[in-house]
């Protein structure tokens, strides 16, 4: 058996919830990728530590936690900053302005005259008022769009201008108010939140559910209830 | 007049199904998948993903099929390597079906994209599944006109597999394999979309922090030469092989493994009389289509540099020195005549020996020596070996129990054997088993190996020396193990460290007359079984009967043409026996054929009895720790260049004919013939088919054999109790050490597994070991010092590797069983 050698990393409590999280599966397998989110709670990405740490809890290789580690995208393998910053850049919010919400937060972060990257760091990783960022699928709020996210909390109906206040109040420490949901915390405290682990305090619950549909997102829905349009009946299965 | 009925209807039998494919109506059985049934239609669709003895995956999509079910076609075109047949399909191949045909064709240049046109140095190129089916199957020019996509190459994912990713067509027979097969999922597919890739812990691109303390594991494994076979591409190449010829230059010969009892068929690929390559063979009835990396990759022991290729003597100063055969046989023919005269001469032949060398070592020893002083069992021995063997394993063929039977058995008894290091393929058969057919294996052992975990195995952990209480313990502590033995298809496997243990034979003849279930023994060595039953040990002829029956040595001395009651009628000496008869001048020369003196129950004892000994004749291919001693040194031919017959565990025999012709080296049988010519007797052992049918014709079947009343009145010995501060001895080799045969061989050397020394966290603790850190076992007679691994040993019990990287014999005079002082604190 691979030895793991004893890790400075992961404390005991990190154990204990690694042991709660697996408890919630039938197999221990089935609980690999909210572990994964577990470890980058704590070093705020995925490390070779924790590929083996998870490896070693869930009896499989290295190999295959680092096959799943690489395949989404949520897995940074390098050190992230305090913040994760996602703009969308699938159609509908490139059409809307994403790309150049993108393009303009590369040339704003970025120093010297070369634009960051995609999942390149502002300042030094996991400092205060650090950056990553990075260009996202779908964030599925087309109805708002161009939206962001940072560390996954939702800046809607964004422009240049708001995309770039929005990183200078992250660069110099504030935390300004997510258009809906929580509060604004920072990367780590939401990898904990994605492993499953919850704050208990009453603002975190209202806050997260509070309600989801915005003015746009019913504007559709309101329009054809005004007119009276209704979606053609389904096809009859024979017709095919 | 009777007119026969108008319905041509084919019956279609219970289980089956009736389908067309290209027009053609053909009965399947339930389950063939669609792939298979146009093969036996004698279609090939081409495919790389698909591996018959892989589960399905559809990964590469190069099998894609027109489908139509119930009159209605499917909308795309399917894999016919996932799909299973249906009553009422009707299935179109590329030979009946455009859409098909192109649907093809599209796959390949989608695969062909990113494909680099390196076939001219590629090692696949010429024997590639790419390159034939993109010529049979494929557009002849590519649409493609944009920069291919390329990879830094190759990167190397053990030392002895390198991976050029950019050849890589993705189709997973690598991870499948090494998940499914092989148990060692240490490869695996990395990232996603256009960047996937095959990759390790060690490729992926993770990034490693400074307080990181290790880098992820390589793709570690025992068979992980497989993947490099079963690559349809050239993305797996071998490190020992690659660039070094052509597919179309060599010269294939089918072989036979000389490694372990497994009795692997290899295909041998050779090129202007050089081995360059081994291959597994095809035999479904014993390795399918796999073999062990040391099957495949250590060859090369027989091309090193100070192979022995002439006779030799020692001269006056003391040298060993070149000499002609004439003066070589004469001298050891004078040396033996006159020791046979006086106390006698003993043979010790080794377990790597074809059956007929072993078998003209035992005519050697029988007629020429005139005595039964002769044993092949270079390792650890005992006389209750001896009667088991007698008694239960010689004669005994596949039919009693074979690989087939331990796929179909219910549960499997692994009893001192570790099947991953002993007999890889064994341990294949038994994952397959347990995996697919959900056989329970069962392992006595001290500790939950790589075999116990990856037979999905349950382990019955004692001391080391404890079996034999463990397997009487049976029936009292293990009633569902005692049940499942019962059953009719049990099968009770023992390994031959079952020797070190004393009662452990008898215990294990208890087991199997109380639940009747049958017993193989699996020695570690090729040539073991073969020489068993050639005779080559000192209590029984060639056959299996004992050398004390008068009426089968009277069989023999008709068949031999030899004279009424010359043949000896004392059981002989076995191996240590001999050495220490050699040592005190009871015997006055020694024969020993490829012996390794540190493969003996003490070393330093066979050493002392080789300097004592008034003559040794050696027959080897390399110098060796005999050869230092030895008053006569005569070459002999390595497997590949004679023809022979090994004997596998289940008694199969394994005949293969000679690699490369015409390099003068001769077989021992050769050998030993014209010797025992120089002494006035003839063994008919000239060739090795003379050797076989005399063999064939020679053997006398044992009359009792089958029962042997001794072993049951040897009670299991309890183990001693261990002294203040010592702690026990559990050791045995793993597959790849410093063993003889695997020199030259750096590649897979370096996937030989770590030694470490192995042990509980409270052993640790009470013999002041930290975690981390080194320790030391000794004896009296030395210590050997290896990093520590915590592991659910039985407390006060170490476990340290046979052979890696010292002889723990040559070391510590010990082996396993033997109580050893530990102590911590070593740097």
């Amino acid at each position: 058996m691979t030895q793991v050698p004893e890790s400075t990393v992961f404390d005991a409590d990190i154990h204990a919830k690694a042991t709660e999280i697996i408890g919630r599966y039938p197999e221990a397998r089935s609980a690999l990728l909210p572990m994964l989110h577990l470890v980058q709670s704590v070093q705020g990405y995925v490390s070779q530590e924790g590929i083996s740490f998870c490896a070693e809890k869930l009896d499989l290789t290295d190999a295959e936690v680092s096959a799943v580690a690489t395949f989404y995208t949520m897995y940074k393998r390098k050190p992230c900053g305090e913040h994760l910053v996602s703009v969308c850049t699938n159609t509908l919010c490139a059409a809307m302005g994403g790309d150049a919400i993108y393009k303009k937060l590369q040339d704003h972060l970025g120093e010297n005259g070369t634009p960051l990257g995609h999942e390149e760091t502002a300042g030094t990783p996991g400092e205060t008022g650090s950056i990553t960022l990075e260009h996202a699928e779908c964030l599925a709020a087309c109805d708002l769009a161009p939206v962001l996210q940072v560390n996954y909390e939702y800046f809607d109906n964004q422009t240049e201008q708001s995309a770039v206040e929005l990183v200078d109040a992250l660069r110099k420490g504030e935390r300004p108010q997510p258009t809906r949901g929580a509060s604004l915390t920072d990367l780590k405290s939401v990898e904990l939140q994605l492993a499953g682990f919850f704050p208990e305090d009453e603002q975190f619950a209202t806050d997260v559910d509070g309600p989801s549909a915005a003015e746009e997102t019913l504007r559709g829905a309101k329009l054809a209830q005004e007119r009276g349009w209704v979606a053609p009946a389904m096809r009859d299965e024979e017709t095919r | 007049m009777t007119i026969a009925p108008e319905n041509t209807e084919t019956e279609v039998p219970e289980g089956h199904v009736k389908l067309v494919v290209d027009g053609e109506e053909v009965i399947a059985p339930e389950g063939e998948l669609l792939i298979r049934t146009a093969e036996r239609l004698g279609t090939v669709i081409p495919r790389f993903c698909d591996h018959p003895l892989l589960d399905p995956a559809g990964a590469c999509r190069q099998c894609l099929v027109e489908v139509e079910m119930n009159g209605r076609p499917m909308p795309k075109p399917q894999a016919s390597c996932t799909m299973t047949v249906a009553d009422g399909m009707v299935v179109k191949t590329q030979k009946s079906s455009r859409v098909a045909e192109k649907a093809q064709e599209g796959v390949m240049e989608l695969l062909l994209i990113n494909h680099p046109l390196d076939c001219p140095i590629c090692d696949k190129g010429g024997e590639c599944p790419l390159q034939n089916q993109a010529m049979a199957h494929g557009r002849s020019t590519s649409r493609f006109v944009d920069t291919k996509r390329t990879f830094p190459k190759p990167i190397s994912i053990s030392t002895q597999v390198l991976l050029d990713r950019e050849r890589c067509v993705l189709c997973q027979r690598c991870t499948r394999f090494s998940d499914q097969i092989a148990g060692d999922p240490f490869i695996d597919l990395l990232e996603r979309g256009v960047h996937q890739q095959i990759g390790t812990a060690e490729t992926a691109d993770i990034h490693n922090s400074a307080s990181h303390t290790s880098s992820g594991t390589p793709f570690q494994s025992y068979f992980s030469g497989n993947t490099i076979q079963i690559c349809p591409v050239g993305a797996l190449t071998s490190a020992a092989y690659r660039f070094r010829s052509r597919p179309f230059d060599l010269v294939s010969s089918p072989s036979v493994c000389e490694h372990c009892s497994s009795g692997c068929a290899l295909r041998t690929d050779f090129r202007r009389g050089k081995v360059m390559r081994r291959l597994a063979g095809d035999d479904p009835d014993v390795n399918e289509e796999w073999s062990c990396d040391k099957g495949r990759f250590a060859f090369r022991y027989a091309a090193a540099k100070d192979r022995i290729r002439k006779p030799m003597v020692r001269d006056e100063s003391g040298e060993l020195v070149e000499a002609s055969w004439t003066e070589a046989l004469r001298r050891a023919a004078d040396a033996l005549v006159a020791a046979r005269e006086s106390n006698g001469a003993g043979v010790l032949t080794g377990g790597r020996l074809t059956v007929e060398d072993a078998y003209a070592y035992t005519k050697f020893a029988r007629i020429t020596l005139r005595s039964n002083d002769i044993d092949f069992r270079a390792r650890p021995h005992s006389a209750e070996e001896l009667d088991f063997l007698a008694s239960s394993v010689v004669g005994t063929t596949p039919e009693h129990v074979s690989y087939a039977s331990l796929e179909k058995a219910s549960a499997v008894l692994c009893v001192a054997f570790e099947p991953e290091d002993e007999s890889p393929i064994v341990f294949l058969r038994l994952r397959k088993a347990a995996r697919d057919k959900g056989t329970k294996v069962f392992h006595i052992g001290q500790w939950t190996t790589s075999s116990v975990r990856k037979t999905f195995g349950e382990l019955l952990a004692c001391e080391p020396g404890g079996e034999a209480a463990a397997v009487d313990g049976i029936a009292e502590h293990a009633k569902d193990l005692d049940a499942a033995l019962s059953s009719d298809d049990a099968v009770v496997l023992v390994g031959d460290r079952a020797a070190e243990v004393p009662g452990l034979f008898g215990a294990v003849t208890r087991l199997a007359e109380r639940t009747g279930t049958r017993v193989a023994w699996v020695p570690r060595r090729a040539g073991e079984r073969g020489a068993l039953e050639a005779g080559a040990v000192p209590t029984l002829l060639p056959g299996g009967a004992p050398v004390s029956d008068a009426s089968a040595r009277a069989t023999l001395e008709t068949s031999w043409g030899l004279d009424s009651g010359t043949m000896p009628a004392e059981p002989g000496r076995d191996t240590a026996a001999m050495l220490a008869a050699a040592a005190s001048g009871e015997l006055d020369a020694l024969v020993v054929g490829g012996v390794d003196p540190d493969d003996l129950p003490d070393p330093a004892a066979a050493r002392e009895a080789l300097a004592n000994v008034g003559f040794v004749l050696s027959l080897e291919m390399r110098p060796s720790a005999v050869t230092e001693h030895a008053d006569v040194v005569l070459p002999i031919a390595p497997v590949d260049e004679k023809t022979g017959t090994f004997l596998d565990w289940e008694g199969r025999v394994r005949p293969f004919s000679i690699t490369l012709e015409g390099t003068g080296a001769l077989p021992d049988c050769r050998v030993l013939d014209t010797l025992a010519v120089e002494m006035d007797a003839d063994l008919f052992t000239q060739t090795a088919q003379a050797a076989w049918s005399d063999f064939s014709r020679s053997r006398v079947v044992s009359a009792h054999q089958g029962s042997n009343p001794d072993q049951h009145s040897r009670p299991a010995a309890s183990t001693p109790d261990t002294p203040d501060g010592t702690v026990r001895l559990a050791t045995w080799r793993q597959l790849i050490d410093n063993g003889s045969l695997q020199v030259e061989e750096p590649h897979l050397a370096g996937t030989a597994r770590d030694a470490v020394l192995r042990m509980s966290a409270a052993t640790a603790e009470r013999h002041g070991v930290t975690r981390g850190e080194r320790a030391t076992i000794s004896t009296e007679r030395g210590a050997l010092t290896l990093p520590v691994e915590f592991t659910d040993l039985p407390d006060d019990v170490v476990w340290a590797p046979a052979r890696s990287p010292e002889s723990i014999r040559s070391v510590l005079g010990a082996g396993h069983g033997a109580s050893v002082a530990l102590s911590g604190g070593a740097r």
